[in-house]
């Protein structure tokens, strides 16, 4: 991982993955990396680690199997490829090969949401639904590239699976100074303060909201943002705090399908406290295969770009009780 | 490979002998499926019954009283719906009490069911059923032990029909690709799906040719025949060699009992106290016509 960074700068997270497991390698002789043909992320342990890397082609059903067997043996296995195929052709693997028993494998990947141009065979949006539905399974989107090293460094104790969704990994905004919030899994950052309303955000998103609020706050408005990193187990606490402070109104933003993500499970932490809102709104992938595109002009076309968090947010402080 | 048994006072059972455990394995089941109303996979239980006598009193170096020895050689039952098989072998090897086993079978709170839960059983290796998924499994296990220089083994046994999931193939292709010498793969090959014989809906033949074109040693042998199972296990490469090893069993589902040997009424179903005096008595018949 690069010692220093700055604000707004952009760093690769495939980076810091191939940075951080070569250096996690070294403390963890049991840390095995495993891939279905995307190694390039790897390469840093693939060259460090040689016998503790494998890579078994084009095969993410035994890619996970096989690193299911290694847990079982008592090792620590990180998958890592492309997760619009890990999050579905192997989903059954990873449903029974590594939750049934809660094995501690980490599954972290790239291409997570409408991610440039491949298409929608290379786009993962349903994955938080498939991964969030598992039982033992904890689920995070990370858009700050320096946290996917400390994300993993932490996940290393962890007794059971975790889900690492990155977006594309090749230029993320750089969102926090080192050190500047506490990162512990479960638990959401707020990267704004605000008291008029709150957006809640993962991922790649998490940038844009921050440019929203911005927007807002040029005009009066004060918006909290939350970088809500790990979906499941959600951060119930904050959920709850952020509606008694920010009145009531929320708008969840996020490059997923709009139903099934984290709108949902916040939806959930609403309904099942008895929470009373003034305004929500979701903003994310209707139910379209997405079409091509890049990134910023896929998120306008579909409703969820930088002027319709914008819009959507100024609805919600308009709202009356 | 010699090795050290990890119980090293006890004598290898000599094939006879073997055949004596499979018989009171096959009586067990046969007991079990009397005795609980609802199914059991007793045509793929019985097929697989030679081969899990042979491997839990034979071929595996394992020990009941120390489960997580480290150099204990691992089993995975990849084909899951034998559950009840394995249990009882491993009741009848020392693991397990076969009483504990009759007595809640499919109850709740149990630790035994259709198919194997290492999180309730703490005694099985993994966790499976869901069919396609135990060779991947034995990989990982086997790539472990390599990367420790571990010496011991890992079998798994398979079911042919099963190997109708693509992965089952991708893990060969690991397996062979890793050069692991140290896994050992069973094919039940008793060419029954469970709705149809196998060649009628699925052409598997040439088998064997398969595993070979894929790099396996191949070993082809009569799963019934103790003999020929003992053999294949005593001619296993050393597990420190480069290829995996497949043993491609010929064997009959439902095996041993008359009425349901080669019959698809039995992939699955219970005995009432009638049919079990019935099926015990075919049993009992086909093994006197065995010795005769």
């Amino acid at each position: 991982m690069p010692a220093t960074f700055t604000f707004g700068e952009m760093l690769s997270a495939r980076s810091v993955i191939g940075t951080t497991l070569a250096e996690l390698g070294d403390e963890h002789p049991n840390l095995y990396v495993l891939t279905p043909d995307i190694g390039a992320t790897l390469v840093e342990f693939r060259d460090a680690f040689p016998d503790r890397f494998i890579d078994v082609g084009l095969a993410e059903q035994a890619c996970v199997g096989i690193a299911s067997g290694l847990a079982y043996d008592g090792n620590i296995p990180v998958v890592s490829g492309m997760l619009p195929f890990l999050s579905m052709r192997a989903l059954e693997q990873v449903r029974t090969d590594v939750c049934y028993p809660n094995l501690p494998v980490k599954i972290i990947g790239t291409h997570g949401g409408l991610v440039g141009n491949g298409g929608s065979t290379h786009y993962a949006v349903e994955d938080l639904t498939l991964m969030g539905a598992l039982t033992n399974m904890t689920v995070t989107s990370i858009g700050d590239p320096a946290m996917v090293g400390e994300v993993l460094r932490q996940s290393m104790t962890m007794e059971g699976p975790i889900y690492i969704r990155l977006a594309v990994g090749k230029k993320d905004k750089v969102l926090y100074e080192p050190g500047e919030h506490e990162l512990r899994i479960g638990k959401g950052i707020i990267a704004r303060q605000g008291t008029d309303a709150t957006i809640f955000t993962h991922g790649t998103t998490v940038a844009q909201a921050l440019d929203a609020a911005d927007q807002l706050a040029s005009e009066g408005h004060s918006v909290r943002v939350v970088d809500m990193w790990t979906l499941k187990p959600i951060d119930e606490q904050l959920i709850l705090s952020s509606a008694a402070e920010t009145g009531g109104r929320f708008v969840v933003l996020e490059d997923h399908l709009a139903y099934g993500g984290l709108a949902t499970r916040i939806a959930d932490v609403v309904a099942d406290n008895g929470v009373h809102l003034t305004g929500f709104e979701r903003l994310g992938i209707p139910q379209v295969y997405a079409g091509f595109g890049e990134d910023e002009q896929l998120r306008d076309k579909h409703g969820y770009g930088l002027a319709d968090t914008v819009a959507a947010l100024r609805r919600v402080i308009s709202a009356q009780h | 490979m010699e090795r050290t048994p990890l119980t090293a006072t006890e004598e290898r059972h000599s094939v006879e002998e073997l055949e004596d455990l499979a018989f009171e394995l096959r009586e067990k089941l046969l007991h079990l499926c009397g005795t609980y109303e609802g199914a059991v996979h007793i045509g793929g239980d019985l097929s697989a019954a030679d081969i899990l006598t042979a491997l839990f009193e034979y071929g595996m170096n394992v020990d009941p009283a120390d489960l997580a020895n480290p150099e204990r050689d691992r089993f995975v039952l990849s084909k899951g719906h034998a559950a009840v098989c394995m249990y009882i072998a491993m009741a009848i090897r020392g693991f397990l009490s076969y009483d504990d086993i009759v007595a809640t079978y499919g109850q709740l709170d149990s630790a035994y069911g259709m198919h194997p839960c290492k999180v309730q059983l703490p005694g099985v290796e993994a966790s499976t059923g869901s069919l396609g998924h135990g060779l991947p499994i034995a990989v990982g296990m086997a790539l472990g032990a390599r990367g420790r220089n571990d010496e011991h083994r890992v079998f798994c046994l398979l079911g042919d029909g099963e190997t109708g999931e693509g992965s089952v193939w991708e893990a060969v292709m690991a397996a062979r690709s890793n050069k692991l010498g140290n896994l050992v793969a069973f094919v039940d090959r008793n060419r029954q799906l469970m709705t149809s014989f196998a060649e009628e809906r699925v052409v598997f033949e040439p088998y064997p040719d398969k595993w070979r074109a894929f790099g396996w040693n191949v070993i082809e042998i009569d799963g019934h025949d103790m003999s020929q199972i003992v053999a294949a296990l005593d001619g296993l490469p050393a597990s420190d060699s480069d290829t995996p090893t497949v043993i491609v069993a010929e064997t009959v589902k439902g095996k041993g009992v008359d009425f349901m040997e080669r019959n698809l009424a039995w992939h699955a179903g219970s005995l009432g106290a009638a049919d079990l005096e019935r099926a015990l008595t075919a049993l009992n018949a086909s093994r006197v016509k065995e010795t005769v």
